[in-house]
């Protein structure tokens, strides 16, 4: 997933520090801008919700007697990521994002749901990160703009 | 004789049936000390797999969840790892913070044997759910 991959992203031209969220557990671009000090400060929130749908046992058990490889069910993970930058406490940059996962699984194989939790977090991630590189330009003039 | 067979087989249908549901106390909510949280992992009653009962492990504890049963793991806050073996693992991470969290087992048809998932849940749906189940007895 080339837009998580944290060698092809570049830090924020500004460093700020994280007064709300996991350290370990941001978009790499907000990761790479931390610093200790700063007037500018990131609030980063994610939050995961599952689904998972199946198929009836009987069903089920008629298609497991072909031995054919259909999926018996499937796992959706939804991730919601928000992001708010603020410049000695006058918000510069609202960011929202939200990715949706959807794997099945059959009697043959089943991805865990640590699998998709870990692909949903990196793609919503990526989508805050891609929608902090289109703006980070702005961010810089609005920042010279409230110092 | 058509009668013995019937007697035998409706005693096998009734061990088999309610002889694989747990039996204990009914849901009552575990008492977490501070900067602990609870991760209740409960398993609706199923005839699917229920001789299976693999252990669930969340953090350092395990424990063997049979069908209609549920348990609490208490868990310092932070980072833990709910993990189920079988057939297919199932793992979840849960960034614990002071709250309850719910997860249900279910099993899966697998090719051999059933394959067991651990399914984070939303609370809402979680705790009508888990009034069905019993404590695990231990």
């Amino acid at each position: 997933m080339a837009a998580n991959d944290t060698a092809s992203v570049r830090p924020l031209p500004f460093k700020g520090t994280l007064i709300s969220g996991n350290p370990r557990e941001l978009p790499p671009v907000v990761a790479m801008s931390l610093t200790n000090s700063s007037p500018v400060t990131f609030s980063y929130r994610e939050e995961l919700t599952h689904d998972e749908h199946h198929a009836s046992t009987l069903l089920s058990a008629i298609e497991n007697l072909t031995f054919a490889p259909y999926p018996t069910g499937e796992y959706v993970v939804t991730a919601f990521a928000s992001l708010s930058i603020s410049s000695r406490g006058q918000p510069i940059g609202d960011y929202t994002a939200q990715t949706r996962i959807t794997r099945p699984y059959g009697m043959y194989s089943q991805p865990t749901h640590k699998e998709l939790d870990d692909e949903a977090r990196a793609a919503v991630r990526g989508e805050i990160d891609r929608k902090l590189e289109a703006e980070s330009a702005r961010l810089a003039a609005s920042l010279g703009e409230t110092e | 004789m058509k009668s013995h067979l019937a007697i035998v087989g409706a005693a096998a249908l009734a061990l088999a049936t309610i002889g694989c549901a747990a039996r204990g106390k009914p849901f009552e909510r575990a008492d977490a000390p501070p900067d602990h949280a609870t991760i209740y992992v409960y398993r609706p009653y199923s005839y699917n797999s229920s001789l299976l009962h693999p252990a669930v492990q969340c953090g350092s504890e395990s424990v063997e969840i049979r069908p209609g049963a549920y348990h609490a793991f208490v868990v310092p806050a932070g980072h833990v790892t709910c993990r189920v073996g079988g057939e297919t693992t199932d793992e979840v991470d849960i960034d614990a913070e002071l709250r309850s969290y719910y997860v249900q087992e279910r099993f899966a048809f697998g090719l051999l044997s059933g394959h067991p998932q651990l399914n984070p849940m939303d609370t809402d749906e979680a705790q009508v759910e888990i009034q069905s189940c019993c404590v695990q007895p231990r």
